[in-house]
């Protein structure tokens, strides 16, 4: 069997991807006709692009080539379309001097290879093409719909700004440089995708960002060989440096203030075109754990906010499979009092604890998968329906105790506490895993999966930072940003990620007190 | 891929070679939650079981017992403790958990005939708790679980409850299994009666209740001592947590109660020309809480007065303890003997086949410094005109 699977695989190894290459096509010639019929083959079914012949100055021919919908047509119309029919011209010279010269249109691009002329139309750009001229005038006129700047859905908040990324990248990028006006800010852009040629921006501080991080992460970049990007997901799966681990080692985000927080300590953003999350390398776990409002409140209260946090990261982790442990084997640990009362109200219950736990468990989490893909009309019955299930039928049929369905829906509270879905999601799936360790071997189950996930932990790394670093490899100083969040007038250093790093972020003694300053 | 079927076989291997061999669940357990040790009048051993009945809370919403029992009793009768036991099991249709069983109670004719050998039953088992609470009942052991507490939801928990603050002599089986196995080998538990039920109350309907100790020399017990003298033990063991002591102050006819609040003691062994002592220091503190007399309290002076009243009545108590271990019973369950093991490890080797004749000669002397911090009240007693307060 186990030979089987490894030849198959074996022969799997063999195939090289196929994807159709569009790089080599040649140059544009000087005969008008060859051109045209070229682009006429190639966009041949695609009734979204528009060719519009023309005349300049009423004796040379010439083409207008777009996609209905990416172009500006008004602009075009006015600046372009106008002057050129309108102008009394005597030679191909005297063309091109007035493309250059005399057409108000702010960034014009000449293209002599086929292949540039198809990628500047596929972005929408307008492109012209005139007898006599074997150069393809890109006029950058792209304008398509586009949503606006909305409040990040899916990282609310009560203090912070409430703008968040959109789908279009250049309105992402303006946002951050919105914040960081220094012209350290660096975007470096890159296109990934044979088909969708996504835009990808490589965002970081010069001076800030190690060089070696930086360089990293372009060779990860450059090493995907992939159709489409669609989302940064896909990057995020790519690059990542442990694939099978259930913790993301990437931190996700649409808000422009964490990514701008993370770019001031030294981290690289990548922007991706077509979707809000921008992605943010590299990571640690305890980041991961970490609100972008922490910093934005009082530290006291940010503080205790981190504690609590911490103690439902580990009641969303270990409580079902606590609770198991003890009612299958370990009677003897709860206070006598609670036990009989559970003891009672599991008296008319059929299932062992173990089957119990993981049928609630799996209820949940179906209940809290349909509704978020469910429209928001349909929500409102999940919920209803999933609250008398959960809570009031289940119990009164005898199929569920009590006790159970309080321990289901704590957990379920605390796993929605870890500020990071993609964390909160890995926990709720190890959380499985150890409810069975509980069932089969008690406490002791409970221990060695404990201690599986923090060797695990321990073992992962992110674009060569140690996951669990401040904690493990134990970093004295960064622990104020960790355990605790110190005042903004203590948090004098930036962390240490990798090598070399630029390390003051403020001047000390920033500490207020009324005699200082203004005496 | 090799990993991955090796971690996989690893995984499952978890379930399939531990097999849960040791799973039991809730409602698969009899939860005893106390345990009556007697012996027959053949001699055989019984044990009387208290089972709770997690149906009777289920019932009432968990708010109360409706009317149907909460426990229910079972006994099995063997050639010894285990053998019991496995006869218990006979009639029970859950498996026995003792994990939860904080009560256990020798009957009169097992303690008196010895309990080594069916302690030892107790401390070999894992289950049974460590600091499960031991004891001894002068009334039929059968009866004493049989009792339906008005307040309590069952008898075991009256006991525990009583000894959490201290009633009795509060000893667990560790404290048991140490005590026997100390230098001295002697032993006291607390020894229980029943409390006759209110009127109109059927027999049942009571609780039981702390009243003396019962005295063993090594396994087997010799005799009891009363309330007064069991205080006294707890005084020199500093395990008063809450007690009253009334005094005559003086000369005056009525009485003063203090309540001691924090007290210290300290055992001081000593051997000077073969005479062996023991000095018993105390330091007490205590308020007062009522006052007979006409004393003004609110005078420094008066206070020092009483407090040497207070010592006094401290030394009495303490004295009342030792003098019938050391007269009648000749029986070291104070612990002296350990106290000169460690002051004179040459001396006590010497003598530690017979202490039995070193310790009624011990001389004790009882040294208490009392004081009383608060006078409770911040005036001249209650309800007296100014001129008939006493300096």
């Amino acid at each position: 069997m186990v030979r089987r699977v490894k030849s198959l695989l074996r022969r799997r190894k063999g195939i090289q991807p196929q994807i159709d290459s569009l790089d080599d096509h040649g140059s544009l010639s000087n005969k008008m006709d060859e051109n045209i019929d070229y682009f006429r083959s190639v966009y041949a079914n695609c009734s979204d692009v528009v060719i519009r012949p023309f005349l300049i100055g009423g004796m040379y021919q010439a083409y207008f080539i777009y996609i209905d919908g990416l172009a500006n047509v008004e602009e075009t119309d006015e600046q372009i379309l106008q002057p050129l029919m309108n102008a009394t011209v005597k030679n191909t010279n005297e063309i091109m001097n007035m493309l250059e010269n005399k057409i108000p249109v702010t960034n014009i691009q000449k293209f002599t290879s086929l292949s540039k002329c198809i990628d500047s139309i596929s972005t929408g750009n307008p492109l012209l093409l005139s007898d006599g001229i074997n150069t393809g005038y890109s006029f950058c006129l792209a304008k398509w719909e586009k949503r606006g700047i909305g409040e990040p859905s899916a990282e609310v908040g009560i203090k912070g700004p409430r703008e968040g990324f959109t789908e279009t990248i250049n309105v992402s990028t303006s946002q951050l440089r919105r914040i960081i006006k220094s012209p350290s800010l660096k975007m470096q852009e890159l296109f990934i995708g044979q088909l969708t040629k996504t835009k990808i921006v490589i965002s970081y501080i010069e001076g800030i960002a190690n060089h070696n991080l930086i360089e990293e992460v372009h060779n990860r970049l450059e090493r995907i060989k992939i159709d489409g990007i669609l989302e940064s997901g896909y990057i995020e799966e790519l690059i990542e440096d442990n694939p099978y681990s259930p913790f993301p080692q990437i931190l996700s985000t649409e808000r422009p203030d964490v990514v701008c927080s993370n770019l001031l300590e030294g981290r690289v953003a990548i922007l991706v075109d077509g979707t809000p999350f921008v992605i943010v390398v590299p990571t640690t776990f305890f980041s991961l754990l970490q609100s972008h409002e922490d910093y934005y409140q009082r530290f006291l209260v940010s503080t205790a906010v981190r504690w609590l946090r911490y103690l439902f990261l580990v009641i969303s982790l270990l409580l079902p499979s606590l609770y198991v442990a003890i009612l299958t084997f370990h009677h003897e640990m709860v206070p006598t009092a609670l036990l009989l009362s559970v003891a009672a109200s599991r008296e008319a219950v059929p299932f062992p604890a173990l089957v119990e736990a993981l049928m609630m468990e799996v209820t949940f989490e179906a209940l809290r998968e349909a509704g978020i893909r469910l429209p928001k009309q349909v929500g409102a019955a999940v919920s209803i329906v999933g609250a008398l299930v959960i809570g009031q039928a289940a119990v009164q049929a005898g199929l569920v105790s009590a006790p159970m369905v309080i321990v289901v829906a704590i957990t379920g509270i605390a796993s929605f506490m870890i500020p990071r879905y993609a964390m909160g999601i890995g926990f709720r799936i190890l959380r499985f895993p150890i409810i069975f360790l509980a069932g089969a071997l008690g406490l002791l189950g409970v221990m060695m999966g404990i201690i599986a996930i923090i060797v695990h932990l321990s073992t992962i790394r992110s674009f060569g930072v140690p996951y669990l670093s401040p904690l493990a490899p134990l970093k004295g100083t960064e622990l104020k940003d960790t355990l605790i969040r110190s005042p903004w007038w203590k948090l004098n250093t930036r962390p240490h990620l990798t090598g070399d790093y630029n390390k003051h972020r403020q001047s000390p003694g920033l500490k207020p007190d009324p005699t200082k300053g203004g005496e | 891929m090799k990993r991955f079927f090796l971690s996989l076989s690893f995984f499952l291997s978890i379930f399939m070679l531990s097999g849960c061999w040791d799973r039991v669940e809730v409602n698969d357990i009899a939860i005893i939650t106390a345990t009556a040790i007697d012996l027959t009048e053949d001699n055989q051993i019984k044990v009387t079981a208290q089972v709770f009945i997690p149906r009777a809370l289920s019932g009432g919403g968990g708010l109360g017992t409706g009317g149907g029992d909460l426990t229910l009793i079972r006994t099995g009768i063997g050639s010894n403790l285990a053998d019991a036991v496995s006869k218990l099991q006979m009639v029970l249709p859950r498996t026995i958990f003792w994990g939860q069983c904080k009560v256990f109670i020798f009957g009169m004719g097992l303690a008196e005939n010895g309990i080594r050998e069916q302690f030892d039953f107790l401390v070999r088992h894992p289950e049974p708790r460590g600091r499960a609470f031991m004891f001894v009942s002068k009334a039929d052991t059968e009866k004493v679980l049989q009792l339906l507490p008005p307040l309590e939801r069952y008898s075991g928990e009256v006991l525990k409850e009583l000894l959490d603050f201290k009633i009795g002599l509060p000893v667990t089986m560790k404290d048991l299994d140490l005590m026997l196995t100390s230098d001295a080998q002697n032993a006291v538990l607390p020894l229980i009666k029943v409390y006759p039920p209110n009127k109109g109350k059927t027999e049942n309907e009571s609780i039981p209740y702390i009243s003396g100790s019962a005295i063993f020399s090594k396994d087997k017990m010799i005799g009891t001592i009363g309330e007064y003298e069991t205080r006294g033990i707890m005084w020199i063991k500093n395990m008063l947590k809450y007690s009253t002591i009334s005094f005559k102050a003086g000369n005056e006819e009525e009485e003063i109660s203090v309540s001691p609040v924090q007290s210290d003691v300290k055992l001081k062994p000593r051997i000077s020309k073969d005479k062996w002592k023991m000095t018993i220091k105390v330091q007490a503190e205590g308020d007062v809480v009522q006052n007979e007399t006409k004393l003004n309290l609110m005078d420094p002076e008066t206070i020092k007065r009483l407090e040497i009243d207070f010592g006094k009545n401290i030394k009495h108590r303490i004295e009342a303890a030792i003098d019938p271990l050391q007269k009648e019973f000749n029986i070291d369950i104070i612990d002296f003997a350990t106290e000169f093991h460690h002051h004179y490890p040459k001396e006590w080797k010497k003598v530690k086949n017979r202490w039995n004749e070193i310790f009624p000669q011990i001389e004790v002397s009882v040294d208490v410094n009392a004081n009383i911090r608060r006078p409770g009240y911040t005036s001249t007693p209650s309800g007296l005109p100014k001129d008939e307060v006493k300096k």
